[in-house]
Formats: structure tokens, sequence, C-alpha cells
């Protein structure tokens, strides 16, 4: 299947009322087939999945690809609601938007932010999931590590979440989205030539009343300096266990990631007790869905047709 | 990571040099003329600066090289983080060599030096670091130097010079004028140089903290190179520098003074009325030279302009070519030459 061109948009959108958020969604495929949810991470929109979405739909999956809060049309429903990105909310958003369009079981599918909601949603609600696949394994933060040095190239690829942590780096993300999401994105995927209209397709998501908000909080969130919303202390409190992954699950590692160093999925092996399986993508970098559309869909795929697990 | 970095530097000098010219193409035969240091001194890349004198002040006991007739004109230079006085190893000798007494101390949280009190306070704001320079001199009974830096040292520099100008001779920094305007903390920057200023976000946490003080060779190698990364530096000249970041106060030290430039640590109470000048961002009245690695990875090089205001004396900027930020390292000719032209002024 050939790549949409750059300009082409997951449309038309629809809206619903899930939770604290009026969700924005794109659906494609039959309404009776298998469900697949398609969650994005940052700083990027649902356009990740523009060609993995049509594949799946072509092979009859219903498939959902909504804009996480902060991103896109997606809106809080309520003003007074705290924009959390804490890790939480990212999987209780999934489970509401769930309930909101009555879908009992899905494959929840996802990467970098979306990934952490896809392991979420698979560690804490396994009966409403049909199978997981996520790009660089189990994503659950353990956030009692945080303050736990990593190796000093890592921390490098890190700097965004550092800035974030001061009143300067918010200032910096709500003046200078795009500019810092497309250093972001050439860092994480550094062989992945996109082209402008392919970048300004999805960082128009970043102008969201709420970007800037949903983001510093999560990146202070995850290194316990920013206080959680309490309506999600249960879900947090239970996630702090590090919950294993029961169901089936299709780990993607892209060899070129430049954020997170593909592996061989070994030192998150005991995190997977519903069989998994790994594998490292070559070229492909971070947002992987985008980067090597026939990987990720035959990921999906195959959880689908139930031949593994 | 290497491309990181090159990419990284791509986007700082890209940005920085479109439509610069200032490259001094006279410097370096000038400096050689002016310098009658033999060129070996380049090669001599492992010399140690020993010995090494202590030299008590109020707050530190400061180790000190020096180098250079007793009498002669009195110049101090001051290193940045994370390196230290051998930046100077080439830069002394030139120097010596030409008549001047040279000295060059080891920072506070650095090497040798120590604090004289437990209880002092570690701090690294840049006050502290200004009346270091002078409570060093005084205790020489020093009453007027050159001071030379760059980066901590050339802020030092700076400081000094701005506020004791009456003990300065003259003023030579790389990256012009260094005195942090902390009101301006919080205005964000490019966010390619917000990147390139990883560790100083990082170190805002205590994770960074404690990566700091568990990886502080690697932290420092992966500085050095990407900010000076056409700098062909080999294993043993950066081990001869990473030694003195073993220093017990090293990350006491370099934490506060991240922290303290962004408002995330209180300042030593004994330097809150130097801190008071500071905030007012006094200018610079001695004579002074200025220079700018062309190939700075952290800061890119600029035609001085921006800073032109600062300098209410003579001033002369030059940009370095192949340098980068560690400029009296890697070009020490065009170094020496800037304290000299200020030494004969």
């Amino acid at each position: 299947m050939a790549r949409a061109s750059s300009t082409l948009r997951l449309e038309p959108l629809r809206h619903v009322d899930a939770g604290p958020l009026n969700v924005a969604y794109h659906e494609a495929g039959p309404a009776n087939g298998p469900v697949v949810m398609l969650l994005h991470g940052f700083p990027y929109d649902i356009h990740s999945y523009v060609d993995v979405a049509p594949m799946l739909a072509a092979q009859g999956c219903r498939v959902i690809v909504p804009y996480l809060r902060g991103y896109g049309p997606t809106r809080f429903r309520d003003e007074a609601t705290p924009r959390s990105g804490e890790q939480a909310a990212m999987g209780a958003d999934l489970m509401a938007l769930m309930d909101a369009l009555s879908i009992q079981r899905a494959v929840f599918a996802g990467y970098d932010w979306g990934g952490r909601a896809a392991c979420i949603g698979a560690a804490l609600w396994p009966e409403r999931c049909r199978g997981l696949v996520c790009v660089n394994s189990y994503l659950i933060q353990d956030i009692a590590r945080a303050m736990k040095p990593a190796s000093v190239m890592q921390e490098v690829a890190y700097w965004y979440q550092y800035y974030f942590q001061i009143e300067r780096g918010r200032a910096g993300l709500a003046a200078n989205r795009g500019d810092i999401a497309k250093i972001l994105w050439k860092q994480w995927s550094p062989n992945w030539d996109f082209d402008d209209a392919c970048f300004e397709r999805t960082a128009i998501a970043f102008d969201n009343p709420d970007y800037v908000d949903v983001v510093i909080h999560s990146y202070r969130h995850r290194y316990g300096l920013a206080e959680s919303d309490p309506q999600y202390a249960d879900i947090q409190r239970r996630l702090a266990a590090l919950p294993q992954i029961t169901v089936p699950a299709i780990t993607l590692d892209g060899a070129g990631d430049g954020v997170v160093p593909a592996t061989d999925g070994k030192s998150s092996a005991a995190k997977f007790t519903g069989g998994r399986m790994h594998r490292v993508i070559p070229r492909a970098g971070h947002n992987l869905p985008q980067e090597e559309p026939e990987a990720f869909a035959a990921a999906v795929m195959e959880l689908i047709g139930g031949r593994h697990g | 990571m290497g491309d990181a970095i090159d990419r990284r530097r791509r986007l700082l000098l890209g940005a920085a040099l479109s439509g610069m010219a200032a490259i001094d193409a006279g410097l370096t035969a000038k400096a050689h003329a002016q310098a009658k240091a033999p060129a070996a001194t380049r090669t001599s890349v492992l010399r140690r600066l020993e010995p090494l004198r202590h030299v008590e002040t109020d707050v530190l006991s400061i180790a000190c090289f020096e180098e250079g007739p007793a009498t002669g004109p009195a110049v101090i230079l001051l290193h940045g983080f994370p390196y230290d006085i051998h930046t100077y190893a080439d830069v002394a000798a030139i120097l010596a060599a030409n008549g001047c007494r040279v000295i060059v101390p080891c920072l506070r949280g650095y090497g040798e030096t120590r604090f004289r009190d437990t209880a002092m306070p570690r701090s690294g704001e840049q006050a502290a670091l200004g009346a270091d320079v002078i409570a060093l001199i005084d205790a020489l009974h020093i009453e007027r130097a050159v001071f030379a830096g760059h980066n901590w040292g050339g802020r030092a520099a700076t400081v000094a010079a701005a506020l004791w100008p009456d003990r300065c001779a003259g003023l030579v920094t790389v990256n012009s004028y260094l005195i942090q305007d902390m009101s301006r903390a919080m205005v964000p920057s490019a966010p390619e140089n917000e990147e390139a200023m990883w560790y100083e976000y990082y170190f805002q946490l205590e994770r960074g903290r404690a990566g700091l003080a568990t990886n502080r060779r690697r932290i420092a190698r992966m500085l050095w190179e990407e900010w000076s990364p056409d700098w062909d530096f080999d294993d043993a000249t950066f081990d001869r520098s990473a030694a003195a970041l073993d220093n017990p106060d090293f990350v006491d030290v370099a934490i506060h003074s991240y922290r303290h430039r962004f408002g995330n640590a209180d300042g030593d109470p004994r330097y809150a009325e130097l801190a008071k000048r500071l905030a007012a961002m006094p200018p610079i009245t001695v004579p002074s030279v200025t220079l700018d690695g062309d190939s700075d990875g952290v800061v890119a090089a600029g035609d001085g302009s921006t800073s032109a205001a600062r300098f209410a004396g003579r001033r002369i900027h030059r940009v370095v070519k192949g340098a980068g930020h560690n400029v009296p390292q890697e070009a020490p000719e065009a170094f020496a030459a800037g304290v000299m032209e200020l030494v004969r002024a």
C-alpha cells in the first residue's frame, strides 16, 4: 500500500463526551469489525496513524483514533478540571472513550504517551483489552525511582523533560511549541525524511488551549514534582506497583529511535505474562506507526487474527 | 549521539554565523609575533601546572599555580565549568615568557581549593566567584591585574572588573559580557539554545545532582565534546583536568551555581550586597578584549554588537577561527595575545 500524501488528513472527525473530555476522534472501517484504539504520543497527533488506520480498516477493523487530552480539537468539558498529563489520566481517558462509544473490547495500540495509555489500559482493565501493541515495551512509569539518574547519553536525550521542570521551559514551550516539536521529531527519528507539510499537518494540534498545561504537568508529575489530580489517585496507586500485562502483546522498537534506544526486550520480559513478541524494526525511529505503518499494522492484525497468544 | 551533537551544532552555528564574516585572519600570526614562547608549548599537552601554592582568603584556601617574574604585570587566569587550571597550561607559559606574573587559581569547588569552614555555604553564585578573585589578589598583595577567563572564570573576571575597576588593568573574556541578568532568567531562548543547555536544566532536579555526582566525568566529557566540536583532545588531556572535578565541594558548588542563576537557590547572604549591585548589570569601564570561538557549541559566536553597550571603555571583539568554548586551551596564542595587548596598553 502506498504511503498517504503528507497533505491527506484523517477526516472526518467525530466528537464524543467521555469522562472529563469532549474527545475528537477519527473513525474508519466497518462498525461491526474488531475494534482497534490507536493512541498517539508527544509531540505528535492522530496523523501518526494516517497510513495505519486505512490499512487496518481495509482489513475489516473498526479503527478509533482519538486526539489525546491537550491535543487538536479535544477539549476539557469543565474549565475547573485540572489539566493533568499524568499517566493515570491517559489510561482513564482510554476507558472513558470506550465506555462512551459502548466498545467492550479492543486492541490497544500506541507509542510514547499513547503507548503508555495502552499499557495502562491493558494492565488495569485486561477484560477490555484484546491485545496490546506498544512501541518501547512496558511504559508504565516507576515514579518512585524517577530521581535515579540514567546514562549521560539518555539524560541528554531527555533535555526537554528537564527544561519543562522550570517556568522558563513552560514559557519556552508556549512560545516555541512548533520549533521544539520539530527538533524532537528530528532527534527521535533521524532516518525519517518528513517534509514541512507532514510536520505542519500535525503541528496545528499543539495549538490546543490545554496543550502547554497538559504537557508541562505530564513531565513534572513523572518526576514527582507536580501534584496528581485527586480523581486519579486510586489508579496511580495501582500503577505504582508496576502491574503486569496479562493480555497478548507485541512490542516494537525502532532500530533508529533517537530517544528510547532499541532493545532486545529482555529487560521488560517479566512484565508480560500473557504471551509477548518483541521486534526491532530496521531504520524506524520513535514515531514508528507513521514511519513504518506496515510493520505496525501487521502487529495489530496478528493480535486480531488470534495467531498470537 | 554524535549525530545529535552535529545537529545541535548546525542549528547553533547556522543561526549565529549567517551573514557574519568577522574572522580575524591576522590574529594568529600577530599572536605568534607577540608571544615569544615557542610553538612547542602546544605539543606539551601533558604539562601539569605545578607546584600549587595555597592562599588563604576569608572563605577559601585557594590552590594556585604561579609562573613568571614576581615583579611582572599580574594576570589572573580563571577557568570554567567543567574544566580546570589546565585550560591555561599553554597560555600561562606564553605569558610568563613575555614577562607576566601569572596566577592560575582553582575556582571554589575545583581541584585542591578548599572551603576553610565546613559550615560555609557551598555557593556557586556569580557574586561569590567575583569576590573570590578580589580576595585572592588581596591575599597576594596584588594591587592591579589583568583578569582573564572563560565560562565561570569569564564571569568571575567580568564581575570583578565591573565592581572593582580600580583593581583591574584590563579584562579578557570569552563570550563577552557574562554577568547574569537574573531578572530575565525565566525568559526562554531559541529552542536549539535551550537544548544546548540541557545540563543546566538537568541540574535543577535532584536527579541531576545525583547524575552529576555519579557521572561527573562522563558529563564533563560530553560537554567538552559538544562545546568544542573541532577540538581533538585526547584522553590524557581530559583526564588531567577531570581530576579537579573530584573536589569534595564540586557537586554542591556546581548545582548551586546552576540553580541560583534560575532563581531556584538562595544566595549566600555574605554576597547579598554584591548580588544587588550585579542585578543592575554594571558596565565594564576597563579596557577589554572579548573573544568568541567560531565553533563554540554552547554559546554561539557573535560580532560583539549585542553586548557593545556593556563596555564603556575601549573594547576589541574578535572571533577566533577553529576554536570552541575552551578558547584558552584550544587557541592559546590568540588568548595570550589578547592579554598581552592589555598588559602593554
